[in-house]
This record gives structure tokens, sequence and C-alpha cells, in this order.
């Protein structure tokens, strides 16, 4: 490719092909609809009513300061075009979302051989709704439009079906409707969350999960809703940067809850992955977790094994956005301590302007290592080989 | 072989302990009666080097299932048989002195001998 912004494919780490045919599985590809009445079609007639009457009301509040798509891409939409205001749930959508854009612009450019679409983390502002009923409603209606308007028409692209945490039995009757199909590869639960998601409440949810062999993911969004926390756990922060700083709290928070309650013992085959919320955060909860547990055991006897055993076994973690730590070594002492080749799966965030492409992410890593970040760690956790 | 009276047994009744300072070191040794059992245990903890022996009596506390999982009983088994340090609460099984959350990590113990009104503990010098 000879255009501007084509693939620096000679890049340090980069490696188009793999010896098991799949060179990269992209965990964190955002589409969205372009106005939420895209979803009518896909309502009930009572709640097409509600949402021409209400809107979304999803409440939440993203104060990103610059166009939250990279501007590079086609499909940019003028700012007077922008949708705002309710119907958009609070999201200046400034992209014109196409399955023929996310083709040419990132599944062709960069040699992505499967991409999991992850929604549009404004309108997990879904799962704060004091409605159950609507949110899983909204969830449902999501779900079929992507199959209709993006999964049917590409292979490449396989779905984190949108369940609401907030009504779990709901929840695990979407993943029963739409669990079997091919291209469901993923259960997708946001980051907010009103109680830890190892809490016994959520367990039907993660049952649905094992039950159709599909991981949960859990992708930064949902907060600042009606029912939802703050950004960080110390309230409202005034600028975009602190919300992003206080991630790894809110994942390391739902990791230590999730090993804590007994969840991977009671659902053996789980995983659930964590993504777009940094990374290294990973290592201290893993270390301290095994030495509070000598200690503290006590309280959690159904745990067989160390703790850090259950996080690297059902535990993943999204590789963007990327430390860029001042050392290249310590980068590799990084991916070390966190048992890279067992828990990252590498995720681009297409198409937001803090993305990390597949060739600069990383420096130069080992192949059998790069294979896993790339491409192994998440076939065996969508399940890529039975689909 | 070094042969110690550490005690007279009406010293220590069922569920009690003697701090025996010093023995081969300053930290001594702890001398527990369990269960009318005698056990001697070096009272230094191999985690941090706490003093072992004036921790807490416990149990092994265990359950199969998670508590919201088919079974939720939680047994305590062993009452009085786990020594817990007083630093950062290490389980340790006082009869052969192993760490039952890390089984990498093990404290000195000594067989203790009865004879007469006399509590002996003998170690090789």
């Amino acid at each position: 490719m000879s255009e501007a912004g084509a693939a620096p494919i000679t890049a340090p780490g980069w490696t188009a092909k793999s010896k098991n045919g799949v060179a990269i599985v992209d965990c964190d590809v955002h589409h969205n609809f372009r106005d939420p009445r895209q979803l009518l079609p896909y309502l009930s007639t009572f709640y097409q009513e509600h949402l021409l009457d209400q809107g979304l009301h999803l409440g939440t509040y993203s104060n990103v300061p610059i166009r939250r798509v990279r501007t590079d891409l086609k499909g940019r939409l003028p700012k007077d075009e922008f949708v705002e205001g309710e119907f958009a749930g609070g999201d200046p959508r400034d992209f014109n979302f196409k399955l023929e854009f996310l083709q040419e612009e990132h599944l062709d450019r960069w040699n992505i051989d499967v991409a999991l679409l992850t929604g549009p983390p404004p309108f997990y502002g879904y799962s704060g709704l004091p409605d159950p009923d609507w949110a899983a409603a909204l969830c449902r209606a999501f779900n079929d439009w992507t199959i209709e308007h993006w999964l049917e028409r590409d292979k490449r692209v396989v779905n984190a079906i949108l369940v609401s945490p907030s009504d779990p039995a709901q929840a695990a009757e979407e993943i029963d409707r739409l669990g079997d199909r091919a291209d469901t590869a993923a259960v997708l639960v946001p980051l907010s969350a009103s109680m830890p998601y190892g809490n016994r409440f959520y367990h039907p949810i993660w049952e649905a999960c094992e039950r159709h062999g599909l991981p949960a993911i859990s992708h930064v969004g949902g907060d600042g809703g009606a029912t939802r926390t703050t950004p960080t756990p110390v309230g409202y922060p005034t600028y975009y940067m602190e919300s992003r700083m206080s991630r790894p709290y809110a994942a390391s928070a739902h990791a230590a809850s999730l090993i804590c309650e007994g969840v991977f013992e009671k659902f053996p085959n789980f995983k659930f992955a964590l993504i777009e919320v940094q990374q290294l955060w990973a290592v201290p909860v893993m270390w301290h977790m095994d030495s509070d547990w000598k200690g503290l055991r006590d309280q959690t006897p159904w745990l067989k094994r160390l703790p850090s055993e259950y996080f690297r076994d059902h535990i993943r973690i999204g590789t963007q956005p990327m430390h860029e730590p001042e050392k290249p070594e310590q980068m590799y002492q990084m991916l070390e301590m966190l048992h890279a080749d067992e828990t990252l799966i590498y995720c681009s965030d297409f198409p937001h302007f803090d993305w990390n492409d597949p060739v600069t992410v990383f420096p130069k890593l080992p192949e059998e290592l790069h294979r896993r970040i790339f491409a192994d760690n998440a076939i065996e956790m969508l399940r890529l080989k039975e689909r | 072989m070094e042969r110690v009276v550490v005690a007279k047994v009406w010293e220590i009744p069922k569920g009690e302990r003697k701090i025996v300072v010093p023995f081969r070191g300053r930290a001594g040794i702890g001398v527990f009666n369990v269960n009318g059992s005698f056990y001697a245990v070096r009272n230094i903890c191999p985690h941090k080097h706490g003093p072992l022996c004036t921790g807490e009596l416990s149990g092994w506390i265990d359950t199969e299932a998670p508590p919201s999982g088919q079974s939720g009983d939680i047994a305590v088994d062993e009452l009085g048989e786990i020594l817990r340090c007083p630093w950062h609460q290490w389980p340790f099984e006082i009869a052969t002195g192993k760490c039952l959350t890390d089984p990498t990590v093990r404290v000195k113990t000594y067989p203790v001998r009865i004879d007469g009104d006399d509590l002996i503990v003998e170690y090789e010098s």
C-alpha cells in the first residue's frame, strides 16, 4: 500500500503471518449506530414508544476533551453533522460507523483476521438504568441490529453480545438466545457496576456464559449513569485523564472479587477479560493476593489454589491502552511479570483516538510470545477453533 | 544427644503452652499441650521471623464449594491444633510444623517425651 496511513508492515515486532494461520485477533473493535432511532425496528412496540417519548436517557458523563474518533479515518463527520443531545446518549457521534469503513480502514489495512465487536462505550450507560427491563430491551435491540448490519456481512467480525448486569436473569436469557450462534464469541458487561462482579448476584450470568462456552468481557464504560458509581472511587474528577487513571482500580476490584468469591471454582471453564483498563495493575494484584492469602485464607476456604493461579488461568487483560515505560527493557520486564503469554490479548480500540496499532504497540517480541498476545490467547478464550 | 527438661507436666494443661527461653538461641521454643499430646515448636516464624509461639490457636477451616454453591457448609476441624503467627496470621500445624497455606514453608519442631513428671525435649547437638 502506498497511501498515507498504510500499515508500516516492516516495523519491529511485526509478523503478518502465523504458523497456525491466524496472525491477529483484535478483541476490542467498536461499532455504533449513527442515531438510536436505528434500533426502532428491533424494539417491541412498547419500547419503540419508550424510545421516541423519552430517548435513551443513559445519563452518562464522559468529558473526553477532543474528538473521540481518530481524525485520519474515512467516515469522519464534519462537526455540524454531529448527532448531539439526548438521542445520542450524551455522546457526540462524530463517526459514520459502517462495516465498509471497518473493513477498509482496519481489517484490510492491518491484516486483522478476527475482530471482536464491543459496541459503543457511551451506550454502556444502559447498565446503570434504573429500569432493568428497558436496559434488557436496549441490549436485545442492539444485538439484533448488530447481527443484521455487521455480523452477517463479514465472517471476520464476531460479537461480544451486550447484556445488562442489573438483571442477571434477563442477561442469562439473552445469552441463551444468542449464545450458540457461530458469530457470538463473548458476552460484554460494562466495567462500571454497583457491586463487584464476583458477587453471587451476577452468578446466573457467568453460569450462562459457561453453558455456552463464552467468556465475559468487561470494557471500561457505564460510569456516571443514573444508578452507577462515579468514574473514580473518590468522586467526580474534573478532567478526562483523571477518569482514565482510576480504571485499574475498578479492574483490580472486579478481579479480586471474581477470585475471592469462588467464581472460578464454581464455573471452572469460565474466563473473564478486562479491557481498556491498562495492564500493570494485575502484577500487584497477583503478588499481593498470594501473600495476603497465606494469612487470610480462612475467609475464603473454597479457594484450592493460590489466587494468582486463578488469575492466570481465568482472567485476561487487554493490551490497550498500553503503558509506554521510560526504558525499553522495562516493557519486557512488565510482560514477564504479567505472564503476558497467558494473560494478554491484543486490543486495538479502533477507531478511538487512544488506539494501539498492532505494529508499534510492543517492541520486538519473541515469536512465541508475539503469537500468544496477538492471536493464541484470544483464540483460546473466544474458542474460535470450535466455531 | 542433648536432653533438656523444659517443664513439669502439670505446668502445661490441655490447650496451654509454655515458652521456654533460651533454647538453642534466644527465641526459644513453645511447648504445647494439644489434647493431651505434647509438642515443641521453634519460636521463630519462618516467614518473617515473628514470635510464632505467642500466636493464637485456631482450627483448619475448609469447605468444598463457594458459599453460593450447592454446599455452603464451612467446617472447622483440628480446633486448637493450628498455631497462627501473631505477625501475619500464617497458620502452622503444631504437630508437624507445616505451614498450611504454603507447602514450601515449615517451622522446626522437636519431639517431647514424658519422663515421670518431666517434659523432655531432645535434639542432636
